[in-house]
């Protein structure tokens, strides 16, 4: 913004050249454009002080984070070995794996082909059946928690439950209870749909002619086009799953079920006397590593789909 | 659909391979429905009703373990005499208040900072999208470290400024502001990210002309910038209200509520009565005003956006 007002003022020409032009233009930078770089670079920095300052305190030894310092008196890297003693975190670890994957693989069928359906093919009242997913989205899913334990806890002939979902748990502390609610949503209908609805249907329709199913057009013809909505739709749940907390909190009570950010909020309140704070750095560290790196390499998908959610939507 | 195309003389079957005839529409639809279904019955059972259910439960004091009755509005009633509730709701809406249109405006600065033509943007945007992708829980532990009283970061930066030391999480006056502070910080990037896709939206030529008659960069914002990204706003204000009415996992992990309910939120409290006290139908009824909350806040929004041509 700054930057732009310092150009010779360009003749508007019909063959419309957006930055380009002055992004070559790199002999004479103006000192407005010196200035934001810095209050950017400052605010950025502000972004990711705490998260390196996490990196630092878990590489200190217990007894030096009593008072404050920026760097570590010698690098402690066998706090993150220790700190898988100190708590089951190599389950946890494993458990948010087993969640993400097992939620992630359905959802990719489950949510794109709906998606599909609802942009490509005539089913009567779509028009409705969208804007019922459109106020889904809505819903706010805190909504959910305590209704959702309901349903849940009411699966008929689970966890000793009779054919009306009474008398027993349901699936309440099991692997379903972590995983079923999500192998679909309504977002990710609704960024399928967004995508699909810009492909031609002529493309289908030449399959159509070579005498596909309509099925199979989706699968063979259709899902491979619309790879980049299942990158960003995999990488949209990816994160959340692996970042959940409530709900495990809410459905589960079992150890062995207890995924990563659950076993990490447990271990920092059981020490809220004096927490380990190099053990607790060293497993938040590892906590967000993969999803920081997830967004590094994804980037271009996450910010695809946020556009198309937020902008059409 | 066999009868049918029996029926048809061969120049229509021939049209219809093109154009789709009743028979192939017939098949598009069934594969439709057959694609459909999965998602529709799922949404159903795991959203719509669990939407439902939750306004049939708060009318009933229902219990985790047993069987509840139907108590018509007690719930409701009781409520708005609950003092924590009045609290939760308060400190929700604090935070609503003030997380939303401070994140708002601070993404917007950012985004338009971003948008012009400066060396590494990209690594910038990466920068501010972090605390996005970051699990709550442990930035909320990280957090939890800058805030302890001993020997965090945040009483060292204090002390830098040359102010004294805080208890933050234990002072009732500075806990709330300071889980206020790490809201958006942690909602600054998504925000960031939408106003900068809208931003590249905005006609290059439009700006250009407004240049050209003489307006200056603030004119420029105001009268073109601005209105453009006036459907966006209303998305990032909708989505930003939901997300702050929804904060839990700073809470939980960080003050549990406290000092002295000084940092109880609705979901929250919603959590403790349903969960520790296990009264399904009084968490019920304090969703249902949650989710009211949430409309009213949206549909407010909405009517902001009104007098604005392009929404």
């Amino acid at each position: 913004m700054t930057a732009t007002t310092e150009a010779p003022p360009r003749i508007p020409a019909p063959s419309a050249t957006p930055p380009a032009p002055q992004r070559r233009r790199r002999s004479r930078v103006a000192p407005g454009a010196i200035v934001l770089s810095v209050v950017l670079a400052i605010g950025g920095l502000l972004m990711v002080v705490p998260f390196v300052w996490m990196i630092l305190t878990s590489l200190k030894s217990l007894g030096e984070v009593s008072t404050f310092s920026w760097l570590p008196q010698s690098v402690q890297w066998q706090n993150y070995v220790e700190a898988f003693k100190a708590a089951p975190f190599l389950t946890y670890f494993r458990n948010s794996v087993i969640v993400v994957v097992c939620q992630t693989i359905p959802l990719l069928f489950i949510a794109t082909a709906a998606g599909y359906a609802l942009a490509q093919l005539p089913i009567r009242f779509k028009g409705g059946i969208l804007t019922y997913f459109i106020l889904l989205l809505g819903v706010p899913f805190q909504v959910l928690i305590v209704p959702l334990f309901i349903v849940v806890r009411s699966v008929p002939f689970a966890g000793g439950n009779d054919w009306l979902g009474q008398g027993g748990t349901g699936w309440i502390n099991t692997w379903w209870a972590l995983i079923i609610p999500f192998v679909s949503a309504p977002l990710y209908v609704f960024l399928a749909r967004q995508f699909f609805v810009s492909l031609p249907p002529d493309l289908a329709d030449a399959a159509r002619m070579d005498g596909l199913g309509e099925i199979a057009i989706f699968f063979r013809i259709m899902a491979p086009l619309a790879r980049p909505a299942f990158v960003t739709i995999a990488l949209f749940n990816v994160e959340s799953a692996w970042n959940g907390f409530i709900w495990p909190l809410v459905a589960t009570s079992s150890e062995q079920l207890r995924p990563l950010q659950f076993g990490l909020a447990t271990f920092a309140q059981s020490s809220s006397g004096q927490p380990q704070w190099p053990f607790l750095m060293a497993i938040s560290t590892l906590a967000t590593l993969p999803m920081i790196a997830l967004f590094v390499f994804g980037q271009r998908y996450f910010i695809a789909g946020l556009a198309s959610s937020g902008i059409k939507g | 659909m066999t009868s049918a195309t029996l029926a048809a003389p061969r120049r229509a079957e021939r049209r219809s391979a093109r154009r789709g005839s009743p028979g192939i529409a017939r098949a598009k639809a069934r594969a439709g429905w057959i694609l459909l279904v999965p998602a529709l019955t799922h949404s159903v059972i795991f959203m719509a009703l669990p939407t439902i259910i939750v306004v049939g439960l708060s009318l009933t004091d229902a219990r985790v373990v047993g069987r509840g009755d139907v108590v018509w509005l007690d719930n409701y009633i009781e409520l708005f005499q609950d003092q924590t509730f009045r609290t939760a709701l308060l400190n929700t809406l604090a935070y609503t208040i003030v997380v939303v249109p401070v994140g708002m405006a601070v993404a917007l600065l950012v985004a338009l900072g971003l948008n012009a033509p400066i060396r590494g943007r990209a690594a910038y945007r990466t920068l501010f999208y972090i605390p996005v992708v970051t699990s709550a829980v442990a930035v909320s532990t990280v957090w939890l470290w800058i805030y302890n009283p001993a020997s965090g970061l945040a009483n060292e930066v204090l002390a830098f400024f040359g102010i004294g030391r805080s208890g933050w999480l234990t002072d009732p006056d500075i806990a709330l502001p300071a889980l206020m502070v790490i809201g958006v910080w942690q909602g600054l990037g998504s925000k960031m990210i939408i106003y900068l896709a809208a931003l590249q939206g905005v006609s290059q030529e439009l700006v250009e002309a407004a240049r050209l008659d003489g307006a200056n960069r603030w004119q420029i914002f105001w009268n073109v910038t601005w209105p453009a990204l006036g459907p966006v706003q209303f998305f990032v204000l909708v989505t930003s209200i939901a997300g702050s009415f929804q904060v839990f996992d700073l809470v939980y992990v960080m003050t549990q509520g406290g000092p002295a309910n000084a940092t109880n939120v609705l979901t929250f409290d919603i959590f403790t009565n349903a969960f520790s006290r296990l009264q399904i139908g009084y968490a019920s009824a304090e969703t249902v005003i949650m989710f009211v909350f949430v409309g009213v806040m949206i549909y407010l929004g909405r009517l902001t956006q009104r007098d604005r041509k392009d929404y």
